[in-house]
């Protein structure tokens, strides 16, 4: 079965899945989204206090608490996204050569899906599901911020007593060796051992404006991250050593590994398949960013979508990692995530983090998801940030962007196209 | 005038260039909506108003030449516009717009405190010396990647080589404004607020991406440039003859305290009385006539090469600069004459005092350079997490100048026979190692546990290769060792979702000089453009002829309030 015919038999029977398996996994006891006694959800349909049960486990806790508190949420139909054909014909011609490794490490991997096929009762599914998060379509590139007005990705900082700041960039990303429009496919020649490669140009406030970040994610698991922050104060550009992946991305409460709900090198960590499960989301946000009142993060005006997800449980090999467990709840089609659920060393819930998404185009028209407002709340300290994007895909950036040399010419204003 | 169109000239090519390469708009469209469209996507509008306050906090004002303990009232603006016209065509440019408020009364009390010899008044520094207010632009640059490899940046701007934070050693292809900010403290104005930019052209070209392996060339004419901003900007000890070099804010402590009968015997360092044999009293003394030599334009290019290469973690250049060296620590008097105080014959028979003729330059040099950075992880299975990062200059020939000590007429220092003009060369060999990392210090962050401190400590060591005895700075009589060395530390973090931000600096020098800059700043939560700080730049040492005891009567406290927008 292809791709296209597996989202469409899946959205077709989104109410006919039963959560029997979900809720006899263990995360019922111990995650913040536990199972919903029953998913009977349809378009039209509204949660507010009086009947926040039927929103129970399909939100985080957090959030789930918020409509106790008051907030009303509306259901709508779900949005439907088919995978891009060039995404589904590499998936088809190299998935099948694909395997784990020992460490899990991914072998002979080219480009597109690693693992279509999947059987939840396989040991190593959880592995697999996160090389298929990994491995997900995000274009050959792509710039964050790239389709909102200005064109610029807005971090809106809450405090917990409502005041806001806010700060700007931009991030350019590029995926040298799997490349499905843009030639050379399906490598970069020189690039085949690299499987990202992001800048982060800081936009504003004034004084950080210019401040830039070049990240290198190698394919080698044994080879750790390059990381280069050039510095406009100085005008110099300085070496970061890896570890500062787990501190807060100040102001925001967002670390390095929390971009894109997970961006840990996945040969650094252990994964466990918890089960599949049903959670609200919202696949097509009516505005950019979303509604709100001042001082609060809770989206407004916004309907939510019942989406079927893999709820993955991510725990790193190094104990002294900042996150001990974190859960990822896998969108079943595009493998991207609608929540993002952290706990502390002590076992607390920590961290709850929600990410919408809004339709975007191509080029040539045709129409591909995109992230739009991602909200992480500290549930610990009150904090919260809300990122407001979206993504322009395939801008045809050339890799020569991606070096040292760029981040030298970077100026106040922060543009380095 | 010629040099006023030249620089119109390139205002103009920059100008022209970026405009005509955007393509959307039309000379039918130009007060239509493309432009709108043009100003709204392509540019953008930004920059600080700033304003200072510093206080004298030790000895009071006689160290500042104010009439008061304010020693700084500074206000500056500096808007700044980014046009990005194309893909292959960015344009930049800022001015900087600074008023300080001075007296009248001021510069009377000046005016008074100021001693010389012979006896006669000299002029302060006029009032509206710290302003800038010309219209020419502080940075202005065009940005052009006529290919994905090929970067180049025509126009004055920065260029700043090197690994170091808050001290120079490779970062001198830029000079310095050192008159209005207090030395090592970067946190009250950072590296990049005093360096001064450079009209010129620099290119990078990207060999290998992937390998970082990128081909640096930089060449400043310096005729573009006013001439006293080729080089660092001071303002000078008032210990001089020829009534021009005054006694600025941050002057260091003047060598007038090397005394002769009562008198100034600074001259004495680098030329002896016309008659030593034979002098007496005052007709032992030599008055300085000093002045500053600055670079010809004609004679005043810089150029420059840099090859860097990743292999594996390391990330490395080697470098090459010709040029002036412009940092004025490294600046040499040179004796150009001597004459007699009075009638000849009065120094021939050693009874005026010589008068010798000065000119404190800088020297045209060729600096070799490195640089390296590298992240150690774990050793031994423990985790280091640490960047190491390296700099490295050789000087050849670099000239100190040199004196006898001790002197004679129980001075501390006098004219090396040995080097009549008092300028020696030695090949100079400077670098410095930095150590940077981030600690969590969870009990201190009680609120955040994951917002951790950055730490750096950087040792900067300068060698002088076959050194002499007697080698010393321009301006003192204390003695440069073979090896010089200074440690610097750096922590700060931030509290409160960042709206409380700690950080300070601080240096030492084993000889027993230190210099604090702390600083604490307050982003109010409601605003980030608003960012007020409060600073202190403290001194001390053995004595105040030295490193960071030039200035250990200077420390000051200051209030900055700046505006982004």
């Amino acid at each position: 079965m292809n791709l296209a015919v597996k989202v469409e038999s899946m959205t077709k029977s989104l109410s006919a899945i039963c959560l029997a398996f979900a809720c006899s996994v263990a995360i019922s006891s111990v995650a913040s989204i536990s199972c919903a006694a029953e998913v009977d959800l349809k378009p039209g349909d509204t949660i507010g206090p009086q009947n926040w049960q039927r929103a129970q486990g399909m939100v985080g806790e957090n959030f789930l608490n918020r409509i106790k508190q008051g907030h009303t949420i509306q259901i709508k139909a779900p949005k439907i996204y088919r995978p891009l054909k060039e995404y589904i014909e590499a998936t088809e011609k190299y998935s099948g050569r694909v395997s784990l490794g020992p460490n899990g490490e991914l072998l002979n991997y080219v480009s597109g899906q690693p693992f279509p096929k999947l059987d939840l009762s396989d040991g190593q599914i959880g592995q697999k599901l996160a090389w298929n998060f990994f491995w997900r379509w995000l274009g050959d590139d792509y710039k964050t911020g790239g389709a909102v007005k200005g064109g610029k990705i807005i971090r809106s900082v809450i405090e917990k007593d409502g005041a806001e700041r806010r700060a700007d960039l931009v991030s350019y990303f590029l995926f040298p060796r799997t490349r499905y429009t843009s030639n050379p496919k399906p490598a970069i020649p020189g690039y085949e051992h690299i499987d990202y490669m992001q800048l982060r140009v800081d936009s504003y406030p004034r004084d950080a404006a210019g401040t830039t970040t070049l990240e290198i994610r190698y394919d080698d698991p044994k080879k750790s991250d390059d990381l280069y922050i050039y510095i406009p104060s100085i005008r110099r550009i300085r070496r970061a050593t890896t570890t500062q992946r787990c501190q807060t991305l100040a102001p925001s409460e967002f670390n390095l590994d929390d971009i894109n709900s997970f961006n840990g090198k996945i040969t650094d960590f252990n994964y466990k398949f918890l089960g599949e499960k049903k959670v609200l989301a919202n696949l097509s946000q009516e505005k950019l960013p979303f509604d709100r009142k001042p001082g609060d993060y809770l989206p407004l005006n916004e309907k939510w979508e019942v989406v079927d997800t893999y709820v993955l449980e991510i725990t790193p090999k190094d104990p002294n990692y900042c996150y001990p467990r974190k859960l990822l709840h896998l969108n079943k089609m595009s493998f991207d995530t609608h929540w993002t659920l952290i706990w502390d060393k002590k076992g607390d819930y920590w961290k709850e983090q929600f990410g919408m998404f809004t339709p975007v185009k191509l080029a040539d028209g045709r129409e591909v998801w995109s992230v739009g407002d991602v909200t992480i709340v500290n549930v610990q300290n009150g904090r919260s940030t809300i990122v407001t994007s979206t993504r322009a895909y395939n801008q045809g950036y050339p890799a020569s962007m991606f070096s040292l040399a760029t981040l030298q010419t970077i100026m106040r204003g922060g543009s380095i196209e | 005038m010629a040099k006023r169109h030249l620089i119109l000239f390139w205002l103009s090519v920059c100008l022209a260039l970026v405009f005509t390469s955007t393509t959307q708009l039309s000379a039918a469209s130009l007060l239509g909506d493309d432009w709108e469209t043009f100003f709204r996507d392509k540019v953008s509008f930004r920059g600080f108003a700033e304003n200072i306050t510093g206080l004298s906090v030790s000895d009071g004002d006689r160290h500042f030449n104010t009439s008061n303990r304010l020693d700084m009232q500074r206000f500056t603006i500096q808007p700044e516009i980014n046009i990005e016209a194309t893909d292959w065509a960015k344009f930049f440019i800022s001015w900087r717009f600074v008023k300080e408020i001075r007296y009248s009364a001021e510069a009377k009390s000046r005016e008074r405190s100021v001693s010389y010899f012979p006896t006669a008044p000299v002029k302060p520094l006029r009032n509206t010396y710290y302003d800038e207010y010309k219209p020419k632009p502080w940075e202005a640059v065009l940005d052009l990647s006529p290919t994905d490899a090929l970067k180049i940046r025509l126009g004055r701007q920065f260029i700043s080589w090197g690994e170091t934070d808050g001290v120079r050693l490779l970062d001198v292809i830029n000079p310095q404004d050192l008159t209005f900010s207090p030395p090592a403290a970067p946190n009250l104005f950072n590296l990049d607020e005093t360096r001064i930019p450079s009209w010129g052209l620099r290119t990078l070209y990207t060999i290998q991406p992937v390998t970082n392996t990128i081909l640096e060339f930089f060449a400043l004419p310096g005729f573009f440039d006013e001439a006293k901003q080729r080089v660092d900007e001071i303002v000078g000890s008032n210990d001089t003859g020829d009534r021009k070099v005054r006694y600025g804010r941050w002057s260091a402590h003047p060598e007038t305290r090397l005394i002769l009968a009562g008198r100034n015997a600074f001259g004495n360092m680098f030329a002896d009385p016309i008659n030593p044999g034979g002098c007496a009293g005052l007709g032992c003394l030599v008055i300085p006539s000093t002045s500053r030599e600055l670079p010809d334009a004609g004679d005043s290019w810089k150029i420059g090469a840099r090859l860097s290469h990743s292999l594996g973690k390391l990330n490395f250049g080697l470098g090459y600069i010709w040029g002036f060296n412009p940092q004025s620590t490294d600046m040499v008097f040179k004796l150009t004459g001597r004459s007699c105080a009075g009638a000849p014959i009065a120094c021939t028979l050693g009874l005026a005092p010589t008068v010798a003729k000065l000119k404190l330059t800088n020297d045209r040099t060729n600096i070799f350079a490195g640089q390296m950075n590298y992240p150690v992880g774990d050793i031994f299975d423990v985790p280091v997490n640490t960047t190491v990062r390296g700099e490295l200059a050789f000087f050849p020939n670099k000239p100190y100048n040199i004196s006898k000590f001790p002197g004679a007429y129980g001075l501390r220092a006098t004219a090396d026979p040995k080097y009549p003009d008092g300028v020696v060369e030695k090949n100079t060999l400077r670098y410095a190692l930095g150590f940077d990392r981030t600690t969590l210090i969870p009990f201190l962050h009680p609120d955040d546990p994951w917002r951790a401190f950055s730490l750096s400590f950087q040792i900067f060591q300068s060698i002088i290769f076959d050194h002499e005895d007697g080698i010393h700075p321009f301006s003192t009589a204390e003695k440069i060792k073979r090896v010089t060395t200074t440690l610097t530390f750096r922590i700060g973090t931030g509290y409160a979702g960042d709206t409380i931000l700690p950080d300070v600096f601080i240096g030492y020098d084993p000889e027993g000089y230190w210099t604090a800059n702390p600083a604490i700043s307050y982003v109010p939560p409601g605003n980030e453009k608003i960012k007020f700080s409060l600073v202190g730049a403290f001194y001390g040492g053995r004595n105040k002829f030295k490193s960071f005891g030039f200035f250990d009567e200077k420390d000051s406290v200051f209030l900055k309030m700046r505006y982004q927008f």
